[in-house]
């Protein structure tokens, strides 16, 4: 029985980081489009043109793709936690679901008419306009379904009490899910950091094509990418770091019990340290570093929660305590370099002419979709047993139907494949036209196979 | 008296919207599969731009299914679990290679011909599916309720399932020519519409006699009636154009509610037992209503911008750049 479920959680967890990785490149390649488009009807740059015209073919892959895993994703937790589904169904968290998708309308409507009819527009700024309601439909999407992850996290809008006890579904408030304890938190630190990670990869490959091209036309417009990207990320990472900081104070707040995991803390305490790695044994911890009192410093003296609080039965993987720190360390070392790289270009040393400072970025680019990638784990892996936070388990939730392995294993060799491909694809189908074609092209017409 | 199932409407009624692009997408996914030199250039304009719009009202109706039904989910999960997630690789295989195949550059190894029919297969694939999954709720065939059990030989072995299935076929291979206007195709489309309309009611009849009524024959004279105005000159340009098509497609699908509604699974399901009530059916209609305005605006903001290009005589384009004059310089 145990390893179906086991099945249902790794199948979702592998569509999910999956679906996560091309979104977040999707929002930021929907964000580099919007900011080049309005340059260029501002400037009449032509650099800034020949960008947008070379973003928007791998973004039409990105969003396909993304919008098949989408799918994917809404179906398979109908398929593989039905019991959580008929819960969600039953409150108001499905009419979160059900605002999404008209988020979603708003984006496709308008990728369809700024894509395949964008040309009939002739106002100067029009084009600009179209991708604005992309952004915001991207965005929208995003913070929505962050808001149902939120939910699970600190959930509200029903009797909770009464469906413990007895299963049953009373005192539902619709509109309650919208807003939960943690909703505030959760939403800012994926508004910031999940474009952040988009905007990186563009930045890592923007740097990485500008030192590897011999033409000067190409070597503009990476450098016209790679300046959007880095200011971008600038404000980003500042963002996600304020917004990092307040969701640990959430966690101390409404989920103790993560918090104490992710902190390592055996027992709770005012003045406790800060732990890199180690292992809880009994009442303290063994190994990794410590450095005493950092964690009391930064939490301002509070009481923080220990695990001896909570039955152990009900205590997360503690290697979410290892994924919170190599989060935190990969989080802190993409700001210094960020902020290190911008302070660089801002003081007119032209970081982007160095291969060393080129392939840093490349590498920080990868090392910010792990993080991303990280703190998903580390949220998700932390509410375990539950799917919905002290509510219902994911072994109570699940679908135990055998039928679910093949068409399942089938779904991850594809997606092994289709992934790596997809990104492969995006950057052949960037580079595909020639750069003069891409900087003076027709005005439309030959990019579409059809 | 009985009062009307609203919720059931309006989550039938999206239905009807979603199938009836889909089926807009299966005969074009058919031509491209039988014919693709010959019929690339009538179908791939319309499809390119409007398969992520067709997908968007899949997902439409599925979460207001969820919201709708919310004790069917369990039932549904255990029941289908196999069939939804081939469903689910097929949609992957679908979006990966319509994707591609719009951006895929000449001369590689891999044609945009292969991968739009591809597409095409993976689209008839899904249609294969959601039509087992829809005659399983309608007739109960392959499934027992009781034990919630679904056999895929229970499904196809009983009378009327791969009359059902050959029936739907034929009336999609009738009616893409006239849906996409292919001339040369002309003098199939009455005889595989009438034979298809012929076998689909056969079909229903296998499945149950109850099937059969006014109800079910009004919509199929209007499917005969379809390719019969495509024969003149004078009536074809009604029905191949392509929005009343469509919505002359959503009213018939929608008219075939009463094949599921008051009961699904051939009787054994009443429907009113297993819809939300309580506070959720007002939050239901608020955001119906809100998202029926959304929808409708964005509907209307895409077929103005569509009737443009085509007075402008602009085909629908690829990424572009504005027409305005460049300065140089990074």
């Amino acid at each position: 029985m145990s390893t179906i479920v086991d099945f249902d959680r790794f199948l979702f967890a592998f569509t999910i980081g999956s679906h996560i990785l091309i979104v977040s490149l999707s929002i930021g390649m929907a964000i580099m489009i919007c900011i080049s488009e309005f340059l260029f009807a501002r400037t009449r740059n032509k650099y800034y043109g020949g960008l947008v015209r070379r973003l928007i073919r791998p973004f039409i892959v990105a969003f396909g793709i993304g919008t098949a895993s989408g799918i994917v994703m809404a179906v398979e937790l109908v398929n593989l936690f039905p019991v959580f589904m008929k819960l969600v169904s039953s409150t108001g968290v499905i009419a979160i679901f059900y605002v999404e998708i008209f988020a979603f309308f708003l984006e496709t409507i308008f990728l369809v008419v700024y894509v395949y009819y964008g040309d009939t527009f002739k106002g100067r700024y029009t084009r600009w306009v179209l991708t604005v309601p992309i952004v915001v439909g991207t965005l929208l999407s995003a913070v929505l379904i962050v808001m149902v992850n939120a939910w699970m996290n600190t959930p509200n809008g029903f009797d909770i009490g009464a469906y413990v006890a007895s299963g049953s579904i009373t005192g539902v408030n619709p509109w309650a899910p919208f807003l939960t304890a943690s909703t505030g938190y959760e939403v800012f630190h994926v508004v910031a950091s999940v474009p952040l990670t988009g905007v990186m990869l563009l930045g890592g490959f923007f740097a990485y094509r500008y030192v590897r091209s011999g033409s000067a036309d190409e070597k503009a417009l990476f450098l016209n990418g790679l300046r959007v990207a880095v200011a971008l990320s600038l404000v980003l990472v500042v963002l996600s770091i304020l917004a990092g900081a307040l969701e640990i104070d959430g966690l101390w707040k409404y989920q103790p019990l993560k918090y104490a995991a992710i902190e390592l803390n055996p027992v709770p305490g005012n003045n406790l340290p800060w732990t890199f790695f180690g292992t809880v044994s009994g009442t303290s911890v063994v190994g990794g570093i410590q450095i005493p009192g950092l964690q009391g410093f930064l939490e301002g003296g509070k009481t923080m929660p220990g695990l001896s609080q909570f039955p152990q039965s009900e205590w997360p993987p503690l290697i979410i305590h290892e994924t919170f720190g190599v989060m935190l360390l990969g989080g802190a070392l993409l700001g210094v370099f960020v902020i290190g790289y911008a302070a660089l270009w801002f003081a007119k040393k032209k970081p982007f002419d160095h291969p060393i400072l080129a392939y840093a970025f490349l590498a920080f680019s990868a090392l910010t979709a792990i993080v991303m990638e990280l703190g998903w784990m580390t949220d998700e892996l932390g509410r375990q047993p539950w799917i919905v936070y002290n509510v219902l388990t994911v072994a109570s939730a699940a679908n135990y139907n055998s039928s679910l392995y093949g068409p399942g294993i089938v779904i991850i060799l594809a997606y092994l494949f289709l992934v790596p491909f997809t990104f492969w694809f995006m950057d052949r189908v960037f580079r595909g036209k020639p750069i003069a074609v891409d900087l003076a092209g027709p005005a439309g017409g030959e990019d579409v196979n059809y | 008296m009985s009062t009307i199932n609203w919720l059931f409407e309006i989550n039938f009624a999206i239905f009807a919207v979603f199938l009836a692009l889909f089926i807009s997408e299966l005969m074009g996914g058919v031509l491209l599969l039988v014919a693709y030199d010959a019929t690339k250039a009538k179908v791939l304009p319309y499809i390119v731009p409007i398969w992520e719009v067709t997908g968007t009202f899949a997902a439409f109706w599925v979460v207001t299914a969820d919201f709708a039904y919310p004790s069917m989910l369990v039932p549904v999960a255990t029941l289908l679990a196999g069939l939804i997630l081939v469903f689910l690789i097929l949609i992957v295989v679908r979006n990966a290679a319509i994707s591609f195949a719009e951006l895929i550059l000449k001369g590689g190894r891999i044609s945009e011909k292969r991968l739009y029919q591809l597409y095409g297969l993976a689209t008839v694939g899904i249609g294969v599916v959601v039509l087992i999954v829809l005659s399983a709720i309608v007739s109960g065939a392959g499934v027992t309720l009781a034990t919630l059990n679904f056999s895929l030989w229970g499904w196809a072995t009983a009378s009327g399932s791969l009359p059902y299935l050959l029936g739907v076929l034929l009336i999609a291979v009738g009616l893409a020519p006239v849906f996409y206007n292919v001339e040369a195709l002309r003098r199939i489309t009455v005889p595989f519409t009438v034979a298809g309309v012929a076998v689909e009611t056969g079909a229903l009849y296998l499945y149950s006699s109850s099937f059969i009524g006014p109800a079910f024959l009004i919509p199929a004279l209007f499917t005969i009636v379809v390719p019969l105005l495509y024969q003149f000159r004078l009536t074809a340009p009604i029905v191949y154009q392509k929005l009343v098509f469509a919505l002359v497609g959503a009213i018939i699908v929608f008219s075939l509610s009463y094949l599921v509604y008051p009961t699904a699974f051939n009787g054994a399901l009443p429907v009113d037992a297993v819809t939300t009530s309580g506070p959720m059916v007002g939050a239901f209609y608020i955001l119906t209503a809100a998202g029926i305005v959304v929808v409708g605006l964005l509907s209307v903001l895409f077929l103005v911008v569509v009737w443009r290009a085509k007075q402008a005589r602009v085909p629908p384009a690829g990424p572009a750049r504005p027409q305005v004059p460049v300065a140089h310089g990074p």
